[in-house]
């Protein structure tokens, strides 16, 4: 009797969970997760190819048409008129909900940073734009 | 006479490898799932900024033009005319015929650069093209 009550004295204990395997994966998932998160944050604009898109542009009316060039790096042409960069996504917005298509077609003087380009397809995409054509010269 | 401690523990004594199998499995994982992320050159460059963001694909091709005017196909380093050829032979492959080419230029770099870029990645036979930009902090659209 006395032997049976020490037994359950000494089992009735706590038992510990190794948690060792749990914290190597934890910890080698935060160290990639590190090592990986300037990648994640990569993303793009997907164009379409100029030569379809300018094609397609010529058919359509002239409400429909959006053109846009970027002829220095605080200005663009829209539709032949000039507009700040900074204020392209305002004037863009009235012209793509009078557009059926949503198509812009955007071009860019060879001086022009390649930020100041990108800058403006995101405005576009901003402003409504279903589709970007980039045209070349 | 045999000691009797010699019976009672055993002289080979066992590692326990089940954290080193669990660390190994998360590595092969992660690896496998990134693999076509970290597939690209390490040409120092400032991608542009932007809220918006396309829809992407999974398997793409990255060329990049670094500030230095360096070009790389993936992350092969390759000299500035042999672009369109370099390009050419990666999209051969199979399962590349209709694979999103992403343009990864310098954000300072002059647009007559990223145009004659483009126009070879296009003699290429690249059917879609995309620009890679990096999202700015806080903002998804």
């Amino acid at each position: 009797m006395f032997v049976m009550k020490k037994q359950q004295r000494e089992t009735s204990g706590l038992y510990e969970v190794n948690v060792t395997p749990l914290v190597d994966v934890s910890l080698t998932l935060v160290c990639i997760l590190l090592l990986s998160s300037p990648l994640a944050f990569e993303s793009s604009i997907t164009v379409k190819k100029s030569a379809i898109s300018t094609a397609v542009v010529e058919q359509r009316t002239d409400a429909d048409r959006i053109e846009l060039r970027l002829v220095s790096v605080d200005s663009v042409l829209v539709n032949e008129t000039t507009v700040a960069r900074g204020e392209l996504r305002q004037a863009l917005v009235p012209l793509l909900e009078a557009s059926t298509s949503r198509l812009v077609v955007v071009g860019c003087d060879d001086a022009v940073s390649h930020g100041a380009f990108v800058d403006a397809l995101d405005h576009a995409k901003i402003a409504g734009a279903l589709e970007i054509a980039v045209v070349g010269r | 006479m045999k000691p009797f401690m010699d019976t009672q523990t055993p002289s080979t004594a066992k590692i326990n490898v089940t954290p080193v199998i669990d660390v190994a499995m998360v590595l092969v994982i992660t690896l496998l799932i990134t693999a076509p992320m970290i597939a690209r050159s390490d040409i120092e460059i400032d991608l542009p900024q932007t809220q918006t963001r396309s829809v992407e694909d999974e398997v793409r091709v990255s060329v990049t033009l670094g500030k230095d005017g360096r070009v790389a196909v993936e992350d092969h380093v390759v000299p500035a005319g042999n672009l369109a050829a370099a390009l050419q032979e990666r999209l051969r492959q199979a399962g590349n015929e209709n694979v999103l080419v992403v343009v990864r230029a310098d954000a300072g770099m002059p647009y007559r650069a990223v145009r004659e870029m483009i126009q070879e990645v296009r003699s290429a036979g690249a059917k879609r093209i995309a620009f890679a930009t990096r999202m700015r902090a806080g903002e998804d659209q």
